[in-house]
């Protein structure tokens, strides 16, 4: 299955049948992927909700040449984790009147999502080769450790290598992506 | 632009994660920006955490999840809130990056001789503050180092510091372990976009004299 051309389909001409493969393949992984974050079900569900309702609306602004499916999907799904973070927080804040300074609570999204800057189509075609180059052990060793926020401990566990090493191994793994990069 | 000092890697990859607080993603995001190199480096971490959600335990939607989302759809897109345009403060300087330009701004005040700071206020700043930080030329820093972490962006001019010089898009982490005296180039002012978190701890007798005053 070839979710770039199904999202394609989705920009093209609302082929909702693509788009309900879509829903069905990455709205229950976006919500596992918050849950095991850390977050509650009901929270991850609306979550995935919303990035596929993002994905609806967007999928014309999808470039394959510029990212995977996968990837732009997470993105969508990450920017509005930090939106809802940031709403959590502000009711919080509301609740205690005495932290709510007049000035805060008028504060509209300052931040217009610093993320969503484009990324050329040179760069991507290094990105990739960068990312095929990089070992799997090194490539596993950063997802879990930045995307996963798995404990050392577990890294270790997984990887089965003591766990005085595991930053050591993190640190070369970034290293190497780096250097990739600038190859 | 040559840059020439870059952020950490690791940051790099928590704004790419989505797990910095909004001040210090506000400045990798401008640095990043600029920055085709560490752009390239967040879009390899953007793709290996699609992998990750593609590897991802799924974990079922609702029974009408599907279907809820379509009758959504169906309605109208609701037109975004107005954004409040109406800034009460102008920013201390009018030629500001792109993602600065949309951002709220407090009021500037002098922080030291020489020293100007700008507020960027921000929804959520319980952790660190983002400021604007202006500095006459030739200024030279009090000694310091941090309880929390500084990350520094230079916007305009130059300061330097046993690091190196740092110049327009050039990026600067300090944290407790970091102890210097940063001094701004001698031919122009500075401009600085900065995340804070914690606080200076100023050295030398003038600096604890003193410290009770400036107000970072």
């Amino acid at each position: 299955m070839e979710w770039a051309e199904l999202i394609g389909r989705v920009a093209a001409h609302g082929d909702r049948d693509a788009f309900k493969l879509l829903f069905e393949h990455f709205a229950p992984r976006v919500k596992g992927f918050l849950v095991k974050s850390g977050m509650n079900a009901d929270a991850a569900e609306e979550i995935a909700q919303n990035t596929l309702l993002t994905v609806w609306r967007k999928a014309a602004q999808f470039d394959p040449a510029s990212a995977g499916a996968a990837g732009w999907i997470f993105t969508i799904a990450r920017n509005l984790r930090i939106d809802s973070a940031r709403q959590a927080a502000r009711q919080a804040k509301a609740l205690d009147k005495a932290a709510v300074s007049a000035e805060r609570d008028e504060a509209p999204e300052a931040v217009d999502s610093p993320e969503t800057m484009m990324t050329r189509r040179d760069d991507v075609s290094r990105v990739a080769a960068a990312l095929q180059r990089l070992s799997e052990e090194q490539s596993t060793v950063i997802r879990m450790s930045f995307i996963e926020e798995q404990p050392h401990g577990e890294i270790a566990e997984r990887l089965g290598i003591p766990l005085g090493t595991v930053k050591s191994r993190i640190r070369l793994a970034m290293a190497r992506l780096k250097d990739l990069l600038d190859d | 632009m040559t840059i020439n000092h870059h952020p950490p890697e690791d940051l790099l990859a928590d704004f790419a994660a989505g797990r910095l607080d909004d001040a210090d993603r506000l400045v990798i995001g401008v640095h990043a920006a600029q920055c085709p190199r560490c752009r390239r480096f967040i879009a390899a971490i953007e793709q290996l955490a699609g992998a990750a959600l593609e590897q991802a335990n799924p974990v079922s939607m609702a029974d009408n999840a599907f279907a809820t989302l379509m009758a959504r759809i169906d309605e109208p897109a609701a037109s975004p809130p107005a954004t409040a345009s109406s800034r009460s403060v102008q920013p201390l300087d009018d030629d500001l990056p792109e993602i600065l330009r949309s951002c709220r701004f407090g009021k500037s005040r002098r922080v030291a001789p020489g020293v100007k700071l700008q507020p960027i206020i921000l929804p959520d700043t319980d952790k660190s503050r983002a400021f604007l930080l202006w500095s006459a030329p030739g200024t030279r820093m009090l000694e310091h180092t941090h309880t929390g972490t500084e990350l520094t962006l230079v916007l305009k001019g130059s300061f330097s510091h046993e690091g190196g010089e740092y110049r327009p898009g050039d990026f600067d982490f300090g944290d407790g372990d970091v102890d210097h005296q940063p001094i701004v180039g001698s031919d122009m002012p500075c401009l600085c976009l900065v995340a804070m978190s914690g606080d200076l701890k100023l050295h030398g007798w003038l600096g604890r004299l003193i410290s009770p005053f400036v107000r970072l």
